[in-house]
């Protein structure tokens, strides 16, 4: 063998090596699928912080993997529209490895074997996962076992805009007095459209009340004032009262009759319906829920919680009936892993590293949603820039869950569509009823119940 | 068989494949295949997840005994496409080809530039242009009008009277294709006819009545069953600028399917629905072709100058 040939042989070697070196040093794809929504950019962001964390550490292990997080970040309109997506992305095998999603969507993922059992893998990381609000685990819950980590909570609300009020004739004292009110159930969901009703006729807004544009969790907590539970926990399925569902048209239709509720309403924007409720000041009542007091404060140039309170009042959903019960709702925001992943330990350990206090305080502070961890609660900046989150968590002895149940999501929309006809002068509130027990029998079956 | 007439068949199939092949190919694509599939599909239980567990005949049983909506979307159906066929898309179609081959010709093709202008422009766009038009408040382009010029309350259209909405959106934007079938097919009437017209001493009237709409009957007859068959299946600029609503009041059978299919995950009850959609199309169409004498058009002509 003369010089050359071992000189190519040497070269031949170091090719191969480099070669295999960068074919170990591959990168780890981990796909997101996350809706681009402005009240939480960092529900994403976290994952991806997440990921430079644990490549952070790889480096320091000398390892040669590291973590790409790949981000789809979605366009739908709500999370109703973006889950049905995400389901069909899963049923033609384009899913992600770790989605967000309404906590209540956790049961259709579940079933339908898209989202993982996480049990096991939160049973054996006590030290990831040990912080986390206990309560909160019950709205990522099916069936008895975890299939979800909770992101965030929040707390919904009334907002009524205070110097409207003044406008009204109310004097501060009145303005104040108003929660207390609601909360003792004198002030009911009657009284409150009489108010926006008022202000509309007198000229003092162009809309009394204005809430989401498209079917969501609110309408839950109003509906509940009116005695309607749509999940029975014994059968686990989904109910409807009849009774209850026509007292809570009734309303609908008394609210829309006063010019309370706006025939618009649903077909404006939720870019007319924030311009209308904040900046342009053309609605007495918003309703949505605390991240919202970001927005609000922007629009208003609010700084800290008593120029906030000078301005704006929270309320409670009040009862349907004098003496009744107000009612709210915690719509905690969750990440799943993607049973059909093949990199499953890997994104739960990356949801486990952005479920941290630290980061999720971050999303917490910067979006007001309320946070995660008992710890977080605490910390210096939740302290200082979180008044609203503090102030808001009282709030939370009268809120509920949407059931975790497969079928949520059609049962909200169905009832959106009933509120929309009725808003529009479509349905009366007998047809209304009708409609929605009709809709619901012929969609999803045996999973309802209705009652008289 | 002699060779050169294997050769010649041979070149027969190659030209066979080469001219109708890619016609054929886009056809099975986007017509056969489709309808294939949502046959099959309209007899399984498809829903949210996109898994089939069953071949069943539910979704039929539930259309035609339990779907309170569907008469409505029938009805909804019914008017918009009769009212936008004899008002725009023939009616108004003929008269703006009347009246833009009337006037000089440059200024004819200027008017006729100007209608196709909405057809160029990406559907999104055209449906944003109407929403802005019947906005409810004073910024919507007609409330402006409506306030400034008239001192009137705003209207809202879009709440009040969303079929007229719809019909005209769909009507303005369809008239255009008929205009131009219209204005080739006055172009191609011999120009002496009207010259005799003329000299007879027919006004303008009396030779649009007695030369031009007598040449017209096939152009028009193929527009309306042509026409017909789209509005019955187009809803993107109902979808952009009503979504259906208020309620269900714009809601028209095809959009009533994608609804259903995409807004409830309903996918197999939305492919049931869409194909009792086809089948209606099939027997509009046969309906249209038997009452108008199509076929007579078809004939091959009886004198042939060779």
């Amino acid at each position: 063998m003369n010089w050359k040939h071992a000189l190519s042989g040497i070269v031949g070697v170091v090719l191969f090596c480099a070669a295999a070196t960068s074919a170990l040093a591959e990168d780890v794809v981990i796909k997101v699928w996350s809706r681009a929504d402005r009240s939480g950019p960092l529900r994403a962001g976290n994952i991806v912080a997440a990921g430079d964390t644990l490549n952070k550490m790889l480096a320091a292990a000398g390892a040669d993997k590291r973590v790409k997080i790949e981000l789809n970040e979605t366009n739908a309109k709500g999370y109703d529209d973006d889950a049905l997506d995400l389901l069909k992305a899963f049923a033609v095998d384009k899913g992600p490895d770790i989605f967000v999603l309404a906590h209540e969507w956790t049961g259709a993922f579940a079933e339908a074997g898209y989202a993982l059992n996480l049990e096991d893998h939160i049973g054996k990381n006590p030290e990831l996962y040990g912080d986390i609000i206990v309560p909160l685990w019950q709205a990522v819950s099916y069936k008895g076992a975890r299939y979800g980590v909770p992101q965030d909570s929040e707390v919904r609300m009334f907002f009524l805009n205070n110097d409207k009020l003044r406008k009204l004739g109310m004097t501060d004292k009145d303005i104040a007095a108003l929660p207390g009110k609601v909360d003792a159930g004198e002030f009911t969901a009657y009284d409150l459209c009489d108010l926006a009703g008022q202000a509309v006729q007198k000229g003092v807004v162009k809309y009394g009340i204005l809430h989401r544009p498209n079917a969501g969790p609110d309408f839950q907590m109003m509906m509940e004032g009116f005695g309607l539970e749509p999940y029975d926990k014994a059968a686990a399925k989904l109910q409807v009262s009849k009774a209850a569902l026509k007292d809570f048209f009734t309303w609908v239709k008394y609210c829309t009759d006063k010019k309370a509720f706006s025939a618009t309403n649903t077909a404006m924007s939720w870019d007319a319906i924030e311009q209308a409720s904040f900046a342009g000041e053309e609605a007495l009542v918003f309703f949505h829920g605390v991240w919202r007091v970001t927005d609000q404060s922007k629009a208003w140039s609010l700084k800290g919680k008593d120029d906030y309170q000078r301005k704006v009042t929270w309320l409670n959903a009040p009862a349907g009936k004098k003496g009744g019960k107000p009612s709210n709702l915690s719509h905690p925001i969750a990440y799943a892993v993607s049973a059909k992943s093949k990199n499953k330990d890997l994104a739960a350990y990356l949801v486990a590293l952005a479920s941290q206090p630290v980061p999720n305080m971050r999303h917490a502070v910067s979006t007001n949603h309320t946070p995660i961890n008992y710890g977080e609660q605490s910390m210096p900046e939740v302290v200082d820039k979180g008044w609203a989150l503090v102030a808001a968590t009282p709030m939370l002895k009268y809120a509920s869950f949407m059931p975790n149940h497969p079928k949520i999501g059609q049962y909200n929309g169905i009832i959106f569509k009933g509120i929309q006809g009725v808003e529009t002068g479509r349905l009366s509130a007998q047809a209304a009823t009708d409609f929605v027990i009709d809709e619901l029998g012929n969609e999803l079956g045996k999973d309802v119940i209705i009652r008289n | 068989m002699p060779d050169f007439a294997r050769a010649q068949l041979r070149r027969q199939r190659i030209n066979f494949g080469l001219f109708l092949g890619p016609a054929l190919a886009l056809l099975f694509l986007f017509f056969v295949a489709p309808i294939v599939i949502d046959l099959v599909l309209a007899f399984t239980d498809m829903g949210r997840t996109l898994q089939v567990s069953k071949l069943t005949l539910e979704n039929f049983e539930r259309m035609f005994t339990r779907d309170s909506r569907l008469l409505g979307a029938l009805g909804v159906t019914f008017i918009f496409v009769l009212t936008t066929l004899t008002v725009f898309n023939v009616t108004f179609a003929l008269l703006l080809a009347l009246v833009t081959t009337a006037v000089p010709r440059q200024l004819g093709a200027f008017f006729r530039a100007v209608w196709l202008l909405p057809r160029m422009s990406p559907s999104v766009v055209y449906a944003l242009l109407w929403l802005w038009v019947v906005d409810p408040n004073e910024r919507g382009l007609l409330n402006q009008i409506v306030v400034h010029v008239f001192g009137m309350p705003p209207i809202d259209l879009r709440n009040n009277h969303p079929l007229l909405v719809i019909i005209l959106a769909n009507g303005f934007i369809g008239a255009s294709l008929g205009m131009l079938i219209f204005t080739s097919a006055i172009r191609s009437i011999p120009e002496h006819l009207f010259h005799a017209a003329r000299v007879d001493g027919a006004g303008s009237l009396a030779i649009v009545r007695h030369i031009t709409l007598p040449a017209m009957r096939w152009p028009i007859s193929y527009m309306t069953i042509h026409q017909t068959l789209s509005l019955l299946v187009s809803f993107e600029y109902i979808l952009l600028i009503t979504g259906g609503g208020p309620f269900y009041d714009t809601t028209v059978f095809s959009l009533y399917a994608y609804r259903r299919a995409f807004e409830s995950g309903e996918y197999a009850y939305g492919a049931a629905l869409s194909l009792v959609l086809v089948a209606i199309g099939v027997v509009a169409a046969l309906a249209m072709w038997r009452l108008m004498d199509m076929q007579k058009l078809l004939q091959p002509p009886r004198i042939e100058v060779h």
